[in-house]
């Protein structure tokens, strides 16, 4: 499901089945090449589907999704004045709004389309399982064409959208994206944590493969963002709060003061002065700042800014003014406080970058233990011209140049034991060109590379890596095991295998450079909850799409850029600015966006007025106006969770497009054959629907037992849908959702945990195993976790005794008098 | 992981920032330990002895962390402490 489909208005008017007309579905079996069709017996699926009730045509086809795929339907819904369509194929995360608009130009209203996942929930995780995994299509089949005969026409509401963008994130990523979008004519709000923009690229000497001066070519950008006049600058400043949804967020902004108001010309004066010093963070510690500084001369805003956790003056009292009485100007003042800003904006840029990894944990290099063992972040401060040596490589420990230096790749990277799983991208060609730039002041350095694969993917990455080898720089492949360090004279001994020669080596180096890997921001799980985003396994933004949608998130309006995504270079983290101020772009230049019409109906007649449904939606989007006996839904704040529609007692709210009557029908369908032998599973769109997905991508293997039912949210599910579920003779039940605190929907799955304790206290007043029922959180990047909880259940499903499933039939069948 | 900086800076040596000499006036102080509790370089402890008010007087504790801010002089209500800039071309 996406909601950013800005749908286009059709030219033909939706042709909407009215009451008499029959119900007429086409069922459509991809085979997608040998995806579904190398295990599921695709023609036998679609003969299966001929014999379902009001199915008037079922074909097989190759790539459904190509344009014959989507002409045969077009051709069909015409021919046999088809009003219902099912496609079997792969996840409606996918491919859903491609049908989706295939029926719109076919004059069908796009609501009445329903796909079945036979690839990754199926053909995928049951590769040698070809009889079974059959079957299970069929059963897909069978749910996905019971919904779609209950389906409705739906007209979506638009809401406008703010020609405004929030920036959170100040680096290279966030100052282009602010460009480009300024550049367009939307006005923008570029947020930075820290007292100027610029980024980890400030801190960067040369860049590759070019050899460009980093910070150089940065200057310019930021100056153009600090005084672009459609670009407002919220420097030393953190989001505290996002509210509302696409188009219309309302965020809230925490300026720190700085201290020194904008009139400061950053000549300079104050600084020396002040009688209180720090390690420089901009210099990783290898410089002194003072408690009033500027980051580096470079800075945008030039403005300077007093640290008041290391000034002399605390809170009120003002006594060592010597800044003040240097500044010419008069810009100091120290009665500056917190400002909070409001900012109504229609899209959200997210570009929060990354950390470095801290090397300190890896024992056996002795960083922090060895003066001359350096990360290639304290190098690069180092051999800027700009840094704390003016550019000379020196050792810290007697501030000579080095004869021999080696770089260790892969430090917190790759490694199973210690750090990161994944590769960081940047460290080899960053160390390559590190190795040359070394070559370039001073030839006669030593210079070794201990590498576990050099990976020079990119253009001109090769050719840089072949320079630096006929410069003389020797790559060794196998990490050193241990570095000594030599008592007298402070030089470094690296002991370790060489992996090519199969022999061990003992290599003396003065230097030793720690290419350090990149590894996700600390307050990326901030973040994370303000924005409801998720993340992989290894803590980066997810994308909406791997694929076809890399800079979209999960969250209609907002976007990602920069490392902030997954480790990246500096030009594919500009090229991806360009491509989220492109996406951002597009939904502020239509001004309006389609809503999906999931939205909740209240039935006045039902409706007693209780006022539970308002009381568990996380977005108060429901009035309940006591005096007047009505309940109103807020259409524009509401996003089709469906937790009210799961709470009401008196079956007052139509869930549209996921009515009780379709979810019921889901499950008749699912549990019509061998119930006994079976897992329903209900999962949320967001969060463990996708981790199934990631889990058929993956090729994750598992019990073909299960069958699985999209929720928009884990809250939709009503205890009468697990209570229905038994009734059917179901061996056991699972509830999938969100991880608690990451909703996507703000706080929506507490109630499907208070739910499903509910039932589990229910299954064991009547004397049933409540393991029948299973309650899991499974994100998006969890498909390990889905196909192992399938596992497991298979087990529970196994133990379940004939017995115990007549009672469950016959208990809840007759009704539990709740 | 925020970035560790435990190095000593390379130019710790260079910056030179200004060292104070503190001087106590003993006897003019009435022990209320304002200089104390408010220098925020911890310069200062109350002594063991006490002074002709009979009252423990503040010493010095560690006078190489004094900046010269002067803030016990301005909070001293008996003017009994102050602080001049130490001459520190011999080094100190």
């Amino acid at each position: 499901m996406t909601d950013l489909q800005t749908s286009e208005e059709t030219s033909s008017q939706p042709r909407e089945p009215t009451p008499d007309d029959e119900t007429r579905i086409g069922v459509y079996v991809c085979h997608c090449g040998l995806n579904i069709a190398g295990t599921v017996n695709c023609e036998e699926v679609a003969e299966f589907a001929a014999t379902l009730p009001q199915v008037v045509i079922s074909k097989d086809t190759l790539y459904t999704c190509s344009d014959q795929g989507q002409e045969i339907i077009k051709n069909d819904i015409k021919e046999h004045n088809l009003n219902r369509v099912v496609v079997a194929s792969c996840s409606p995360r996918l491919h859903e709004p491609t049908f989706r608009r295939t029926l719109e130009e076919a004059g069908l209203n796009k609501y009445l389309f329903e796909m079945a996942n036979i690839r990754e929930h199926c053909s995928w995780v049951h590769l040698h399982e070809k009889d079974k995994a059959t079957e299970k299509a069929k059963d897909l089949v069978r749910m996905a064409v019971a919904k779609v005969a209950r389906l409705q026409p739906q007209v979506e509401s638009e809401v406008p959208i703010a020609r405004k963008a929030l920036i959170i994130g100040g680096g290279v990523a966030g100052i282009q994206a602010a460009l480009d979008l300024a550049d367009t004519g939307y006005k923008v709000y570029l947020v930075e944590k820290q007292p100027s923009i610029g980024g980890r690229m400030a801190q960067i000497d040369k860049t590759f493969p070019t050899m460009d001066c980093s910070i150089c070519i940065l200057a310019p950008k930021m100056s153009d963002a600090g005084r672009h006049p459609n670009i407002q600058l919220l420097t030393n400043s953190e989001v505290q709060e996002v509210q509302g949804y696409i188009g219309n967020f309302k965020a809230k902004v925490l300026k720190k003061p700085r201290y020194v108001a904008d009139d400061c010309t950053a000549c300079g004066d104050c600084t020396p002065v002040c009688p209180v010093t720090t390690p420089n963070e901009f210099d990783v510690g290898l410089a002194t700042r003072h408690a009033i500084y500027t980051p580096f001369a470079q800075a945008v805003p030039s403005t300077f800014i007093i640290d008041r956790s290391l000034c002399l003056n605390k809170d009120n009292m003002i006594t060592c003014d010597k800044c003040i009485k240097a500044c010419e100007r008069g810009a100091i003042n120290f009665d500056m406080t917190p400002e909070t800003v409001e900012l109504d904006v229609g899209t959200i840029i997210v570009a929060t970058g990354a950390d470095v990894y801290d090397p300190a944990s890896l024992v056996h290099y002795g960083y922090t233990k060895y003066p001359n063992v350096i990360t290639s972040l304290e190098f690069e401060r180092l051999i800027n011209a700009g840094g704390p040596s003016g550019g000379h490589l020196i050792k810290p420990s007697d501030m000579q140049i080095p004869d021999t230096v080696a770089f260790i790749q892969c430090v917190g990277s790759r490694s199973e034991r210690t750090g990161r799983l994944y590769c960081s991208n940047v460290c080899c060609m960053n160390t390559i060109k590190d190795s040359l730039l070394i070559k370039e002041h001073w030839p006669d350095t030593k210079i070794y590379v201990f590498y576990v694969d050099i990976r020079a993917y990119g253009k001109g990455f090769e050719d840089l890596y072949n320079r630096a080898r006929k410069e003389g720089v020797i790559f060794i492949r196998g990490l050193p095991a241990e570095i000594i360090q030599d008592q007298k004279t402070s030089s470094l001994w690296l002991l370790g295998e060489n992996t090519l020669e199969k022999e061990v080596y003992k290599v003396n180096a003065d230097m030793v450079i720690l290419s350090v890997g990149i590894e996700p921001t600390q307050d990326s799980d901030v973040t994370q909850r303000l924005l409801t985003l998720s993340k992989t396994s290894e803590g980066f933004f997810m994308e909406a799409h791997p694929k076809l949608r890399p800079v979209d998130t999960p969250t209609g309006g907002v976007f990602l850029a920069g490392c902030a995504e997954s480790p990246k270079d500096i030009k594919d983290s500009v090229t991806q600015a360009s491509a989220a101020a492109a996406r951002a772009g597009i939904l502020m230049a239509k001004g309006k966006v389609a809503v999906e019409a999931i939205t909740p109906i209240i039935d006045p007649e039902k409706c007693q007025v209780c006022g539970l449904c308002a009381r568990v939606c996380p977005y108060n989007a429901i009035i309940v106006d006591k005096e007047r006996k009505i309940t109103e839904v807020i259409e524009a704040a509401c996003t089709g969770c469906g937790t009210c529609g799961a709470e009401c007692p008196f079956g007052a709210i139509t869930m549209r497009h996921f009515t009780d009557d379709q979810i019921y029908s889901q499950i008749d369908a699912a549990t019509e054959l061998d119930a006994d032998r079976k897992v329903v599973a209900f999962c949320c769109n967001w969060c463990s629907y996708a981790g199934a997905d990631f889990a058929g991508v993956s090729r994750m293997q598992y019990p073909t037992n299960v069958r699985v039912i999209r929720t928009m949210c884990s809250g939709r599910v009503a205890q009468r849908f697990v209570e229905h579920a038994f009734a059917k003779g179901t061996a056991a039940v699972l509830v999938a959702g969100c991880h608690l605190g990451d909703c996507h929907y703000i706080n929506a799955n507490y109630q499907t945990k208070r739910r499903i304790e509910k039932l589990w206290k229910k299954l064991e007043r009547l004397g049933l195993n409540k393991d029948r029922l299973q309650l899991a959180w499974i994100s998006a990047a969890e498909g390990e976790k889905f196909a192992s909880k399938i596992k497991e259940m298979q087990s529970i499903v196994d133990d379940v005794t004939k017995e115990e499933i007549e009672k469950t039939v016959s208990l809840f069948q007759n009704g539990t008098g709740d | 992981m925020p970035l560790r900086l435990w190095r000593k800076p390379l130019d710790a040596e260079k910056i030179t920032i200004p060292k104070g000499e503190v001087h106590i006036i003993k006897d003019r102080c009435k022990g209320c330990g304002f200089c104390v509790e408010f220098c925020p370089r911890d310069v200062l402890e109350i002594s063991e002895e006490f002074n002709q008010r009979g009252v423990h007087p503040p010493k010095v504790k560690d006078e190489s962390k004094c900046v010269l801010c002067g803030f016990c002089e301005a909070v001293c209500p008996d003017f009994a402490i102050f602080a001049v800039e130490k001459d520190c071309k011999g080094g100190c």
